[in-house]
């Protein structure tokens, strides 16, 4: 479908749920009803009617040429910027602001380099609820550093880290608050190739364990297919959702099915429908 | 036929040759060159190209320094001038950090002060502020509080410069990440703003550690007191220039002790960050 054709939403909202995702109860975490942005000081429309649903324990991939907004997106939906029209709403209630049921990721881990990374995974909690009641918790952010691999690093500040194991324990600091929904942000865009497929493997496994609900906005389209059960193709100027494919491919995939043809032929669909969008 | 002999040659020719100076270790090297320095101005003094009124010898000097060590200890009047003179640049340093300080972060952290406080600050830091000392002469008498006023005036303007701009170094994703938690203003300027300045406040700390002894030397230069300023301004009107050199060198130490534990308290404070030599700014 292209994204001259009718509204987007209608696509969205009619879909079933695929075949190959995750066993889900089908309820909606995360709702976009209806979002456009309008930057007034230059009048950039830089989205336009976006209308999303992420049901319960699914992971979401949005792709798009640079500038579809989809970045802007990830924003709204996070509360951090108002959209000019429309709502995101979380669990049913409107996001009118920064909540402390979303946590976020970004490309660069942020850890802050005067904190251990214990301290760093605690600092949520320490935010909204103080020094003391993050202590309290951190038995259980040792847990989040051991499940993802660097529970003997706890003691260790960010500067003896490298990109992968900060980005892990940026991970960690996400998952403290138990959040209802995941919104990353290119997590793992400034690691390297290898560190970074083991990430997207890593996130995967603490997805599927945790039966998160995420949405990750990505420039790699391997990366998009490989984590996801639908991969949102936004177009540019402006945004809209040119299409949203379904991933069928069984969990948990493995490396080995990215050599298979199921899944170069979904990257080429991806490809395919990013092409027509507009440039890449 | 040896083939490996060639290539070796070969490399020789194609890379410059390490430069000598990395060969040798540096604190010979700093060594060297001091002695160098210093048997230059022997030279100069041995054959008398400057009237010896004009310019005391080496030794001459390192003989004034030691008669003022014996002063300082058995507590003379150079003690009491050294004493003056630690005292306007502690008061007047410590004033300047404070105040430096707070204004940095009013400038660096508020839109009144980005917008209307930033370019007075501005225009304030391009006035000669050497010229300002009979102001505070004028205002404040012949005491120490001139001088620590003048020191504070000097050695404050890095202080403010250097915490706005470390205020402005946090990582964008940083910023958005404690907006995404929820973090109230004051929040994310104590638990990331200003430790991510902290490098810059340092810095701006240590210029202040020199400013403030410039401070108070201009300031006993124009206004008098009992201070070091004073014995070395005493001390030209009689040519006894190799006293001066020796007072001028316990100034040195006053601020060189300064920007030292300046130094010493930032490695302790700010450990997960080590300076780089070209930051340590000074005057």
């Amino acid at each position: 479908m292209k994204p001259q054709d009718a509204l987007p939403s209608t696509d969205t909202r009619s879909r079933s749920r695929s075949p190959g995702a995750r066993p889900s109860n089908g309820r909606v975490v995360l709702e976009v009803d209806g979002v456009s942005k309008v930057y007034p000081r230059n009048s950039v429309r830089a989205l336009d009617g976006i209308d999303l649903e992420i049901h319960d324990g699914e992971f979401v991939s949005i792709i798009g040429p640079s500038g579809c907004g989809k970045s802007t997106l990830l924003q709204i939906a996070a509360g951090l910027i108002p959209a000019t029209t429309g709502e995101p709403r979380l669990e049913g209630t409107p996001v009118v602001g920064p909540r402390r049921d979303i946590g976020m990721m970004f490309q660069q881990a942020t850890l802050s380099p005067w904190r251990t990374a214990l301290q760093n995974v605690l600092l949520p909690i320490e935010i909204r609820d103080g020094a003391k009641l993050a202590r309290a918790r951190s038995d259980t952010a040792m847990e989040l550093l051991h499940l993802v691999g660097v529970g003997e690093f706890a003691k260790a500040y960010p500067g003896e880290l490298s990109g992968g194991m900060a980005q892990r324990v940026a991970v960690c600091r996400m998952l403290i608050t138990e959040p209802a929904v995941l919104l990353l942000d290119e997590p793992f865009g400034a690691l390297d190739e290898l560190t970074r497929d083991r990430m997207n493997e890593e996130l995967q496994r603490i997805c599927l364990e945790r039966n998160a609900t995420a949405v990750m906005v990505t420039h790699s389209i391997a990366e998009a297919v490989f984590l996801a059960d639908r991969v949102v193709v936004m177009s540019a100027r402006p945004g809209r959702i040119a299409e949203i494919v379904d991933v069928d491919l069984p969990r948990p995939r493995t490396f080995e099915m990215t050599a298979e043809p199921r899944f170069a032929k979904l990257t080429q669909h991806v490809r395919g429908e990013l092409d027509l969008g507009g440039q890449l | 036929m040896t083939t490996t002999a060639t290539p070796r040659k070969e490399r020789h020719s194609l890379y410059a040759p390490e430069p000598f100076i990395n060969r040798i270790p540096q604190w010979l090297s700093v060594l060297m060159l001091g002695l160098l320095g210093l048997s230059a101005w022997q030279l100069v003094v041995s054959l008398e190209l400057v009237a010896r009124i004009l310019l005391p010898g080496p030794t001459e000097t390192f003989e004034e320094i030691v008669v003022t060590a014996q002063g300082i200890v058995t507590g003379d009047h150079v003690a009491e001038a050294l004493w003056i003179t630690l005292q306007e640049v502690l008061w007047g340093f410590l004033a300047a950090a404070a105040l430096g300080f707070f204004l940095g972060v009013l400038t660096g952290e508020t839109l009144l002060g980005q917008r209307a406080v930033m370019p007075y600050l501005v225009a304030f830091n391009a006035l000669p502020k050497v010229a300002f000392a009979p102001v505070f002469v004028a205002w404040l008498g012949f005491g120490v509080e001139s001088k620590i006023a003048m020191a504070l005036f000097i050695a404050f303007f890095p202080v403010i410069v250097d915490t706005a701009a470390g205020l402005a170094t946090a990582e964008k994703d940083a910023l958005v990440l404690f907006r995404s938690m929820g973090a109230s203003r004051w929040q994310t300027l104590w638990k990331l703003k200003l430790p991510h300045a902290l490098p810059f406040i340092f810095a701006g700390l240590k210029s202040a550690a020199v400013f403030a002894v410039v401070g108070a030397v201009v300031g006993e230069y124009l206004g008098g007191g009992g201070g070091l300023g004073e014995l070395i301004r005493l001390s030209a009107q009689y040519l006894n220039l190799a006293r001066v050199f020796a007072l001028i060198f316990y100034l040195g130490l006053i601020g060189l002790a300064l920007f030292t534990l300046v130094g010493w308290i930032e490695r302790r404070i700010v450990f997960w960050h080590r300076p780089e030599p070209t930051e340590i700014k000074g005057a």
